[in-house]
């Protein structure tokens, strides 16, 4: 299985090709952080289209959600949330 | 109320509030089935006249294999558009048709299938009629209704809008620690009897409502014609969901994000009205009817039942001596009436507990209903499925009361009193119910509800 990167959920989870409820119980890590990567033309129109919404759903052990679409994905990036709880103080 | 408002969170989002599902055979081989929505609608509601949510989905789900998941689902999605940026008004003159340009705030929607993991378009862009503003703005309210009628493609018909809501209870009296026709003075803190009062007698709601195929619904697409057929029953039920986030913009326009949650429901009327605990009526309301194991043990001894004895000293005696579980309940709220029980009668699905309003469809429609469905001996009203004239707050008062339980205990009597038990609103002469699609009637007017006083 290719390595998955923040990137990559958006873009598959915006064409289909994962299932969100798989990503969920499947509780992927990232492994790669491509942040500083220019983001596609897939990526861009997901903000476009509507609202991409990120929420922390356990500081503690780094857990993220992403509500996009109709969809969601959950994982674990510890160092993305000790940023933006940083970025809200 | 059947279920308006019946759960804290719903209450707060009446566009997606379910008020009543109703599901009965009707004419040439078909069903009609009606949701409601936005409970207890003033008809005077101006200058935002009520309408369904764009950011809602809407359904009516199926089950015709027993297991409390849809087999067949109509979605009706919503669009609404402003004709005219410049005006503070819903209409700048009277509007005489569906495409009348004085009619400045307008509702389509579309309608989708789902069976078989496929998803098939049956109406694209169907237009909603207005509001019944008064006899200035839609000064022929029955033609625009009649108009919004629309047909589904592959057959059946659709209607979606304004209604007078069928609903009719005595809201004040029953919410009032159970007060109940005719006991009022027996109660414990007495009051005199009094006639019933229709608190939904002048309020309208939003339908959504389709006539459709028996086969269109049924297992395999047949048309059932033996009524102790273990295929001829479907269940249904309403639901509305919302996508798990919104966010407000600085301009009051939202973005929804995320998947479909489902924020309300409503098979037999009542359930979670008077059934399911307010602590966890929110969560009944999130969960499909495949979950309702879960809330089993509330059927099988309902509070009511406990409280009536004790509202009411000595007027309950047998139904105060009734400890075991409600195994009448569990059956016409949860499984269905199995054969065996009434003659010539069941609609049961099977073993799995589900909320679903339970329709044996080879049980033709009645000429001569019967306001108490079976209660009264007619197999084609409640629990059958539900009729827009079925007195269902009485059915219900009586069949907690004890009036069910001897078909699965022949040696219990219920008591005196249970026979006589009224909601006292059935037959208002206010209501105007219709004998064709979409049965309920014609929304009530914002000019004439609330009536001008005498001069």
């Amino acid at each position: 299985m290719d390595p998955v990167t923040r990137r990559s959920f958006l873009i598959k989870g915006s064409a289909g090709a994962v299932g969100a409820a798989g990503l969920v119980a499947g509780g992927i890590a990232l492994t790669r952080d491509d942040a500083e990567a220019p983001l596609s033309s897939a990526e861009l129109e997901l903000a476009d289209d509507g609202a991409v919404l990120v929420q922390i759903t356990n500081a503690a052990t780094g857990e993220v959600e992403v509500l996009f679409g109709e969809r969601e994905v959950r994982f674990t990036d510890k160092a993305l949330v000790a940023r933006v709880l940083r970025s809200a103080r | 109320m059947s279920s308006h408002r019946e759960a804290p969170a719903i209450s707060k989002d009446p566009v997606a509030d379910n008020t009543d599902t109703y599901a009965f055979v009707t004419p040439n081989n078909t069903v009609t089935i009606i949701t409601n929505y936005l409970p207890v609608e003033a008809p005077a509601g101006g200058p935002n006249f009520y309408e369904f949510d764009d950011a809602v989905t809407y359904q009516i789900n199926i089950d015709n294999t027993g297991d409390g998941r849809p087999d067949v689902t109509y979605e009706f999605r919503f669009e609404t558009t402003n004709t005219n940026p410049n005006t503070f008004l819903y209409n700048t003159g009277p509007i005489d048709r569906l495409d009348s340009p004085n009619w400045n705030r307008r509702q389509r929607y579309t309608v989708t299938k789902i069976s078989g993991g496929r998803r098939k378009t049956l109406a694209r862009r169907v237009p909603c009629p207005p509001c019944n503003i008064g006899p200035r703005s839609t000064p022929n309210y029955s033609a625009l209704a009649d108009a919004a009628v629309a047909n589904l493609d592959g057959g059946g018909r659709v209607f979606c809008g304004q209604r007078a809501d069928g609903f009719f209870v005595d809201l004040g009296s029953i919410f009032d620690l159970a007060t109940l026709r005719p006991f009022q003075s027996l109660h414990l803190i007495p009051t005199a009897n009094a006639a019933g009062v229709d608190a939904l007698a002048q309020a309208n709601v939003h339908t959504i409502a389709i006539e459709v195929p028996i086969d269109h619904l049924t297992r395999r697409g047949r048309v059932p014609t033996d009524p102790m057929d273990s295929r001829s029953t479907i269940g249904i039920w309403g639901a509305a969901y919302r996508q798990r986030a919104a966010v407000r913009g600085y301009d009051y326009g939202s973005r929804h994000v995320g998947p479909w949650m489902q924020v309300s429901r409503l098979g037999n009327p009542l359930f979670n009205e008077v059934i399911v605990p307010l602590s966890q009526k929110d969560r009944w309301n999130s969960v499909g009817p495949d979950r309702d194991r879960d809330f089993a043990r509330f059927v099988a001894q309902p509070e009511l039942a406990r409280l009536l004895p004790a509202l009411y000293p000595g007027v309950f005696p047998n139904l105060a001596g009734l400890t075991a579980d409600r195994a009448d309940l569990l059956a016409v709220l949860l499984t269905g009436i199995p054969q065996g029980l009434i003659p010539g009668f069941q609609n049961f699905t099977g073993t799995t507990q589900a909320d679903e309003l339970r329709l044996n469809v080879a049980i033709p429609a009645t000429s001569n209903p019967n306001r108490l469905g079976l209660l009264g001996g007619d197999l084609a009203g409640f629990p059958n499925g539900r009729r827009v004239t079925d007195d269902v707050v009485t059915i219900e008062l009586r069949a907690v009361a004890g009036a069910t339980y001897p078909l699965v205990d022949p040696t219990f009597t219920p008591d005196d009193a249970v026979g006589v038990i009224e909601d006292g609103t059935f037959n208002n002469p206010g209501r105007d119910f219709l004998d064709r699609f979409p049965y309920l009637g014609l929304p009530y007017s914002g000019y004439d509800v609330p009536a001008a006083a005498a001069s």
